[in-house]
């Protein structure tokens, strides 16, 4: 007798791996594996189409200083530009056109000596072509305002600055919340739901539970394979907008509770419909709830207490406080507390609905 | 005698107030065929979800290998064979990666997927997606994935529907081998001349009752009329009599037809199942 067919704990492990391990080798024919993989991508091309990097990167200046100017030590005292010293001006060259560097600029010997004797010294300002132009046009204001300052001169208007709209996070951080939870949401929910639709359309899953596989067995097979790619959109949807900063155990155990909640509503969904166009109703019907609390991190002036209406509210306000403000576990140990309720909760809806395919697998 | 594979003991099952089976009970033997048939909701499916522990039976007892069928024990799902009649197969996966899936299922890990492709008369097309197979193929390959496990029971619920002659004659000679290695078999069918080729006994269930279980030729001796056919030639017209076994006189009339110059032909009439079933359960095997 192999182990497969066995009642032990290493058989059961054995015959989920094995399912999964199928629905690994199937993957990549499925047009919904697909899209998951993708949709990482695809989020991060939107995004930065729409608003840029999520978090900017800063202006990188690179300067071959070939006296002691002032223009320096000024630049370093600037905050919001990233200055790289450099000795050699091909070196600066090479690094502005592989994009390791916004711009480069090469002072002469005796720069300062000359600019205050007005006798308008060469100044040569290289500018990456791949660079932002937002960045090179900080880099360029930034400098010939230094430049002026060590001149001596003073500029021809008295410059007023009026901060306009309240103080806050900007649009490209309010949407974290959004592409995280998007992200965990096309994996977690998405494939496993689809996944046991296919099976239950197709009648694969009538020729599984009269093998040594459980019907239980398969449902958490489906839940394993949509979790671990569930955390790896994720934290690969973080990365590939510069949103990855945070410390990373933290933010992977509350990725992971995230992550277990929405798998268990695609369990849920895959295990309540007959088939695929059952899903996509239920998911049109009710994403809105899954993905609602986003919308409030967008919209901060709309009441927040609303967002705490909404079950997944308590997983994606970690993912927030953790990604954005740096939080610990311990700042939201609260929320994800009821967080777990919520998964316990679930976990027993799954149990429930799986106990009520098995009947309906075998009556239809 | 051995120990049946399949015991099925006064097995009652419902979907709501629906009774798809009555309180049915019969026993299938090691290398035994049992054509199990009946219309269309006559209960047969029922009945082998039933003993492959995917419903359980509101009362009465059933065992496949000794193994209480309610149990939900992979032990005894280890040694079954089901193929059903609809065709869920990977249609995604080739031949090959849908034996070797399921025969890892249970746990075998060196599935000879040549072999049983060979017997099913699908090696040529093992790297093929099941998706560009026929009917046919599929149906064939149906078979070989029930038998990965070399299973010492199987349930076959209407294996050769729809199929061409060539592909059914394929499925009926790979049940015949199976039986002969040993293994019990149970056979759905409403196909009469299946199941009288095939079945080393018929049970004919109708409305979720059994109303016979037996050989075949037991039936139709049972059933059939008694009597032959005898056919003359007389002038240019050839006449049929009909002369019953029954008859006081059937000897003698017999002995002089044989003595005929003019006789052509003499042949029992023999019932059919069909006329059996139709006769038992008032009833047709289509619909």
């Amino acid at each position: 007798m192999g182990r497969a067919q066995e009642k032990g704990a290493d058989a059961v492990i054995e015959r989920i791996l094995l399912v999964v391990r199928k629905d690994l080798q199937l993957g990549p024919r499925s047009p919904i594996f697909l899209w998951v993989l993708i949709l990482p991508f695809l989020i991060t091309i939107m995004l930065q189409v729409a608003f840029g990097n999520l978090f900017e990167s800063t202006p990188r200046l690179g300067i071959v200083d070939q006296g002691s100017s002032t223009v320096t030590t000024s630049v370093e005292a600037v905050d919001g530009i990233e200055l790289t010293l450099l000795d050699d001006v091909d070196d600066l060259k090479r690094k502005v056109e592989a994009n390791d560097l916004d711009a480069g600029l090469v002072l002469q010997p005796d720069f300062d000596a000359a600019l205050q004797s007005g006798a308008r010294p060469p100044l040569e300002f290289y500018v990456g072509g791949e660079s932002l132009a937002s960045n090179r046009v900080i880099l360029a204001v930034t400098t010939v305002d230094i430049i002026r300052e060590v001149e001596g001169s003073t500029p021809p208007v008295d410059v007023e600055v009026v901060a306009l709209g309240k103080e806050g996070d900007p649009i490209s951080v309010r949407l974290v919340p959004f592409i995280t939870v998007y992200a965990l949401l096309i994996a977690g929910v998405f494939l496993p739901s689809f996944s046991l639709a296919d099976e239950r359309e197709k009648r694969t899953l009538d020729a599984l539970v009269v093998s040594p596989v459980r019907l239980s067995e398969v449902v958490v097979a489906k839940g394993i394979l949509g979790f671990v790619l569930a955390i790896a959109m994720a934290v690969m949807t973080l990365w590939l907008n510069g949103a990855l900063t945070a410390e990373i155990l933290p933010l992977l155990i509350v990725l992971m509770v995230g992550g277990l909640l929405l798998v268990e509503v695609g369990l849920a969904y895959g295990t309540a419909s007959k088939d695929i166009n059952a899903v996509f109703a239920l998911i049109k019907g009710t994403g809105f709830i899954l993905l609602a609390p986003t919308i409030f991190y967008i919209f901060p002036d709309w009441p927040q207490w609303i967002a705490r209406l909404f079950p997944t509210y308590w997983v994606i306000n970690p993912i927030y406080e953790i990604t954005i403000n740096d939080g610990q576990l311990s700042d939201v140990a609260g929320e994800l507390a009821i967080a777990f309720v919520v998964i316990v909760a679930l976990a027993f809806v799954v149990a429930m609905l799986t106990r009520r395919l098995r009947t309906k697998l075998a009556t239809t | 005698m051995s120990e049946p594979a399949i015991r099925v003991d006064d097995i009652s099952f419902s979907y709501g107030d629906i009774e798809a089976v009555k309180g049915i009970s019969f026993e299938v033997a090691p290398g035994e065929i049992l054509g199990f048939l009946g219309p269309n909701g006559a209960g047969k499916s029922t009945t082998i979800k039933i003993l492959t522990g995917q419903l359980t039976p509101r009362s009465g007892a059933a065992q496949v290998l000794g193994v209480d069928v309610t149990t939900d024990d992979p032990e005894m799902q280890a040694n079954i064979g089901v193929c059903f009649e609809e065709k869920n197969l990977y249609d995604t996966m080739s031949a090959t990666e849908n034996l070797r899936f399921f025969g890892s299922l249970f746990g075998i890990k060196d599935v000879d997927t040549d072999g049983l492709l060979r017997r099913v008369g699908l090696a040529d097309r093992a790297k093929d997606r099941v998706s560009k197979y026929s009917k046919g193929m599929r149906q064939r390959l149906m078979m070989a994935r029930t038998l990965v496990n070399t299973p010492k029971v199987l349930f076959l619920d209407e294996p050769t529907d729809g199929l061409d002659p060539v592909s059914s004659q394929a499925i009926r000679n790979l049940i015949k081998e199976e039986a002969a290695r040993g293994a019990a078999v149970l056979l759905t069918t409403h196909d009469m001349h299946e199941a009288d080729e095939l079945s080393d006994r018929v049970a004919f269930i109708n409305e979720g009752k059994l109303h016979a279980v037996d050989t075949p030729e037991s039936l139709k001796l049972r059933h059939g009329k008694r009597s032959v056919t005898v056919r003359l030639r007389e002038g240019d017209t050839v006449t049929e009599r009909s002369v019953s076994l029954e008859d006081a006189d059937a000897g003698e009339l017999l002995k002089t037809a044989v003595a005929s110059p003019d006789l052509m032909t003499i042949h029992t009439e023999e019932a059919t199942l069909e006329a059996i079933f139709i006769e038992m359960t008032g009833r047709g095997l289509e619909g």
